[in-house]
């Protein structure tokens, strides 16, 4: 009976823990993308993340003192057409307090500390493919961390699988010179992700006693 | 001094006024691409819909939203105090399947930004709530615009994005009114995409709002200018 108790208990615990911590947890990026000119060639992505407060960054970053970017470099074009289909390129978040970001000089963007490094494969629809005139798009696809400083700051399940989106415009009127789209997305995980408390199951039974 | 003297002044006159003219008009047109700037607002949220989800005709788009960048030039710090979104009234007058990508048109629709320290925006679950829209739209007005076009795209797979002009109405961002000087793009993306959305909501938006940075010049007739050489 007492087993069972223990048992429902830790159900409910289980089910009350998302309701108590459903914030919302991205890291939000504006940059500027060089697309490749034909399949096998890669994409390149310089970009800024800022703080979308109320909503929470996975990592506690410090925008205060620091500043963040986001890579991407060597997706290459696997498949071309609607959409197109990227695969095999490397995405990375630096913290540095050194130099600001300049899209004039690409170093300004990876430079300081790798704090995530990861996998990134995607999808993107351009709409110029269905409307010639149409400069916007969106991209959907995935990120597996797998290095970088701050990489056991998320538990192993909790390193593959985020959702990288985007929305692109090759006409925006903040396209930097010599490259091809504004960029602006997210890197998410799917589930909000929480910290850890350890304790002993001693510990745990007590609570529920 | 002859009448040959004092039509030779006239004419060196003339000729420097004029070269006069053209010189401010030079300076003028070289002084343009600074004003031909855009400056932006960077924003991200969430959107619902007063019926089904972007499949019906009539249905009401709402987004409410934050600010994670604004433009220097605005003078808003971001750190002490908030800009929040609210769109709102955005009917949906048309959809068209472009071989599986859905392209949903709207007329109306506002687009209200509020600046507040209270920085207490608050999403919650299943909008309209106790905080959405309200606590995004508490605060004084920093832009209202009219949207003069709006349209939606939903690819497969449950991305989207999105575009819109408007005319501004009203708001400290644009001091006074302004036509089709405020441009707004981005993504939608849905729970099938794997964005993460609150309970209630359909649609996560990351958009930016680019303004035209010559609303922030004063308008002046050719005459006028002439007029300031004048003196």
């Amino acid at each position: 009976m007492k087993a069972r108790i223990l048992f429902l208990a830790i159900v409910m615990l289980t089910f009350l823990l998302p309701g108590a911590v459903m914030a919302q947890q991205f890291f939000d990026y504006f940059g500027m993308t060089l697309l490749p000119d034909t399949v096998g060639d890669s994409l390149v992505m310089y970009a800024e993340v800022r703080d979308p407060a109320p909503a929470t960054t996975p990592l506690p970053l410090d925008f205060d003192n620091y500043e963040y970017t986001m890579v991407i470099t060597d997706l290459e074009l696997v498949t071309d057409g609607f959409p197109e289909v990227y695969a095999n390129g490397t995405i990375a978040i630096y913290e540095d307090n050194g130099t600001s970001a300049d899209y004039a000089a690409t170093g300004t963007f990876t430079d300081g500390t790798a704090l995530l490094v990861g996998n990134v494969s995607m999808e993107i629809y351009h709409l110029s493919h269905v409307i010639p005139t149409n400069t916007t798009g969106n991209g959907t696809g995935t990120v597996d961390w797998i290095g970088g400083t701050n990489l056991n700051d998320f538990a192993p399940g909790d390193q593959v699988g985020w959702t990288f989106v985007v929305g692109t415009n090759s006409g925006s009127g903040l396209l930097e010179p010599g490259y091809d789209e504004v960029w602006d997305g997210k890197v998410e995980p799917v589930g909000v992700i929480v910290g850890t408390d350890r304790v002993t199951w001693d510990e745990l039974k007590s609570w529920m006693k | 001094m002859t009448s040959e003297t004092i039509q030779e002044d006239n004419v060196v006159t003339k000729l420097f006024m004029k070269t006069l003219v053209l010189a401010a008009f030079l300076v003028a047109l070289f002084a343009l691409p600074a004003f031909a700037q855009i400056h932006s607002v960077d924003y991200v949220g969430y959107g619902w819909d007063s019926g089904v989800p972007g499949k019906a005709l009539g249905d009401e788009f709402h987004f409410v939203g934050i600010a994670d960048y604004v433009d220097p030039v605005f003078g808003v710090d971001l750190g002490t105090e908030e800009l929040t979104f609210h769109v709102f009234g955005l009917l949906v007058v048309s959809e068209v399947d472009l071989g599986g990508t859905l392209m949903v048109t709207y007329s109306g629709g506002y687009m209200e930004i509020y600046q507040d320290g209270a920085m207490n925006a608050d999403w919650g679950i299943n909008p309209p709530n106790l905080t959405a829209p309200g606590t995004f739209s508490d605060g004084s007005l920093f832009f209202s615009g009219e949207f003069t076009d709006m349209t939606l795209f939903h690819f497969p797979g449950g991305g989207g994005n999105f575009e819109g002009n408007l005319n501004g109405i009203a708001g400290t961002m644009i001091d006074g009114s302004c036509t089709g000087c405020v441009y707004t793009w981005g993504g939608t993306f849905s729970t099938d995409a794997g964005a993460q959305i609150p309970e209630g909501y359909s649609l996560q938006v990351d958009g930016v709002l680019e303004i035209d940075a010559a609303v922030s010049t004063d308008e002046a007739s050719w005459g006028s200018v002439k007029a300031l050489y004048n003196n």
